[in-house]
């Protein structure tokens, strides 16, 4: 069997040999025959296995075995063929091998799925016979019909088999190895998304209970594919603005879809993101709305001055605006605004002016819009004191929010709480200081003598005022409680002291905080007091034991209050019914505290496992609320006041 | 159920007359539908067990209506797997949505 059909194999192959192959040759041993006679006695004894485990067994020679024995005929027929063609045969005789053991593993396949069909049957036989007589698989370079085209093409080792066996056609197989790829990966079960991801859901304040309103998948959804919209109909103004709010967050606030947010009727527009707006966008705006009255554009970066031109010139009903970082808008340009608007003008926002807005301009908004009843003026690098007096001016003025980057002397920001605070409802003053001044209380008193009808007041970044200070504020107040608060950052500054002087306690500290939650406590609904440092733990255990409560509380900020742990988020949690957010950024002491269902604890660096361990869990006193108050509708996102 | 009136099941109508019928508790997850069907509000609705909803057309209420029971199932689950949504539905879906306070 072997010398015979070894001889012509061996004499094609060349290239380099081992001196193992060319002694055997020598003494007419070949290596293929070696390797052929073992693997037809391997399957000839799996088959018989095969069969003598189905009992049904006569003929000794398997399906694979005959095809074999058909082929190496062939291929015997083949070599012996003319001396000319012998390089061709050995590449030939390669891809013989290639596709003899493809054809075995089909065959053994075959025979394993047949083992497992039918067991003991005698149509086994039978197919044993079909197969014994089936016609011979064409070889590599013959020709064959695909088996699922039906097209005719030259077959290739790199065929692939038909579900039915047979051979397959360049595309079709292609076709076939893409599909099985599709299942295969359908297959894969869905990953569980990262946990950076639920981290970010939960800065975002989303729970992760229950399912999402069907408002937010739409809008999701909308967002997805913001491109394809063509228009988005009769919409009522709040869905508007969530949609130009995801739409800014996504970043798919483009050219074209910001058309859609423009419509005639409107008399309110928001574009949270606008910096991929050109400036022919932003002149669209005023002639599609007639009637605009509120324009809220942030990060305009491309709103010129043609733009104010054309707004002075067309929307004749503008009563608020807001535009951040409007840098290519001149000084005059701004005092021209200021002039037209004039009366009108109600409300006034501007953030991150590097460029212009000088304290001429303000100047100019003081003269010309004596009724603004809201200013919010922040990070514009140009104003200083000159604007503090100006805004002194404004009688009406009910919202004030202020953020300089000069250092404004005390006596003059005193001198303009004093005559504009009696009106104020809101009061925001970050970061006013002054080095040159002595350090004393004057801003707080001055709040307390003079704003009787605040709701809201942010105080922060101030390391001057001292916790008397505050406690004077807090304790005989004439202004009722306080729905918004937030005095973070209001402490001493010393590396080489970090205590702070403890003669005279700088920042809010225990008795302040004491006193704020006393006065403020019943109508109190976001509280920050991140890095007020000297407040200590028994203060914070005195304000939030389980025998108080704070009906309305639904955000508090404790981060960077190093003696913030376990026990006082705890009783946070307990004292608090409303409470919506917590957040603990390097609150080191929080650990292993249980998150009632419905509150998210955001930061706390070592409670992270507890936190998504636990965040399920209803608490006694929740069921108890629950029970009290109905069926308690759950919101899945928490609101977040700003 | 304290009131017999209440039955298991309420219907659904949309603007073009086709009707849902499906678990009450499901369709009170929709504040409007909840607000239509409370026996303390007195409205016809209450009696009838029948919501007709004039501005939401067949094939939008469907999804509606899918939504609900997909709610009422993850109500308590986390991580709860977005629901599909065609593409060329979310616009009407949406104003029906808000309609509905859902």
């Amino acid at each position: 069997m072997s010398g015979r059909r070894g001889r012509p194999r061996a004499a094609g192959i060349r290239g380099p040999t081992s001196a193992l192959t060319s002694y055997l040759a020598a003494n007419n041993i070949s290596a293929v025959d070696i390797r052929d006679s073992f693997r037809q006695r391997q399957q000839q004894a799996e088959a018989e296995a095969a069969r003598a485990a189905a009992e049904g067994a006569e003929n000794g020679e398997g399906p694979s075995n005959t095809n074999d024995e058909e082929e190496e005929a062939q291929a015997e027929a083949e070599s012996s063929a003319m001396a000319a063609e012998r390089s061709r045969k050995r590449k030939r005789n390669q891809e013989e091998m290639v596709a003899k053991i493809k054809k075995g593993k089909a065959a053994k396949k075959s025979k394993d799925a047949k083992k497992k069909k039918k067991r003991g049957s005698d149509d086994e036989d039978f197919d044993d016979m079909f197969d014994t007589y089936k016609k011979a698989k064409p070889l590599p370079g013959q020709l064959e019909n695909c088996e699922l085209c039906n097209k005719r093409f030259t077959v290739t080792p790199y065929s692939k088999n038909g579900p039915d066996g047979g051979l397959l056609c360049t595309p079709c197989g292609k076709e076939l190895a893409k599909e099985a790829k599709a299942t295969e990966k359908a297959k894969k079960p869905v990953v569980r998304k990262g946990r950076r991801k639920i981290e970010s859901n939960r800065l975002d304040g989303l729970t992760f209970r229950g399912s999402k309103t069907l408002q937010q998948l739409c809008i999701e959804k909308l967002a997805k594919h913001s491109d394809d919209i063509e228009e988005f109909g009769d919409m009522p103004d709040s869905l508007m603005n969530r949609l130009s709010e995801i739409f800014s967050k996504k970043r798919a606030m483009k050219s074209n879809t910001f058309k859609l947010f423009l419509q005639p009727e409107l008399t309110s527009l928001s574009i949270h993101e606008a910096a991929y707006l050109e400036t022919e966008d932003f002149s669209q705006i005023f002639a599609v709305i007639p009637n605009l009255r509120k324009l809220s554009l942030r990060n305009c970066c491309q709103f010129k001055d043609e733009n104010v031109d054309y707004m002075m010139e067309k929307a004749l009903h503008l009563t608020d605006i807001q535009l951040l970082g409007a840098n290519l808008v001149s000084n005059d340009k701004w005092i021209e605004l200021f002039i037209a608007r004039g009366v009108d003008l109600k409300s006034l926002k501007v953030e991150w002016l590097d460029a212009a807005f000088d304290d001429q301009a303000v100047e100019a908004l003081a003269t010309f819009c004596p009724n603004l009843e809201r200013l919010k003026i922040e990070r514009c690098k140009q104003i200083g004191v000159e604007s503090i007096d100006a805004i002194t001016r404004f009688e009406h003025l009910q919202h004030l929010t202020l953020c300089f980057q000069k250092e404004v002397p005390r006596a003059r920001v005193v001198n303009m709480i004093h005559s504009i605070g009696p009106n104020l409802r809101t009061l925001c003053l970050e970061k006013f200081t002054d080095v040159e001044a002595e350090i004393n209380d004057d801003l707080l008193e001055a709040i307390q003598t003079t704003c009787t009808q605040l709701s809201k007041l942010r105080f922060s970044e101030n390391n001057e005022c001292s916790d008397a200070g505050y406690v004077n504020l807090f304790i005989d107040w004439a202004n009722p409680p306080l729905r918004y608060i937030d005095l973070n950052s209001t402490r001493d500054v010393d590396n080489t002291n970090p205590e702070g002087p403890e003669d005279f306690p700088i920042g809010l500290g225990s008795a302040g905080f004491h006193a704020l939650m006393q006065h403020s406590g019943p109508k109190l609904e976001f509280l920050d007091i991140a890095s007020c440092r000297h407040i200590d733990h028994a203060a914070f255990t005195t304000v939030f034991n389980p025998a108080k409560t704070y009906p309305l509380l639904r955000e508090i900020n404790l981060s960077f209050c190093p003696v913030v742990d376990t026990e006082v988020v705890a009783g946070i949690f307990r004292c608090c019914p409303m409470i919506k957010k917590v957040v603990a950024f390097g609150c080191f002491q929080v650990q292993d505290v249980v998150v009632p269902r419905d509150i998210v604890l955001i930061g706390a660096p070592k409670a992270q496992d507890a936190i998504e361990q636990f965040g399920q869990v209803v608490m006694d006193f929740q069921v108890e609320m629950q029970r009290e108050m109905g069926q308690l509708g759950a919101g899945r996102v928490v609101p977040v006041m700003s | 159920m304290a009131d017999n009136k209440e039955t298991e099941y309420v219907t659904l109508v949309s603007s073009d007359d086709f009707e849902f019928k499906i678990l009450r508790s499901a369709a009170c997850i929709a504040g409007t539908i909840k607000k239509a069907l409370d026996p303390q509000s007195g409205f016809r609705e209450t009696t009838q067990n029948r919501v007709v909803l004039s501005t939401i057309n067949g094939v939008v209420l469907e999804k509606v209506c899918e939504y609900l029971y997909y709610n009422q199932k993850h109500a308590e689950s986390k991580d709860v797997p977005d629901m599909e949504i065609e593409p060329q539905l979310c616009l009407e879906l949406l104003i029906a949505a808000d309609y509905l306070d859902v």
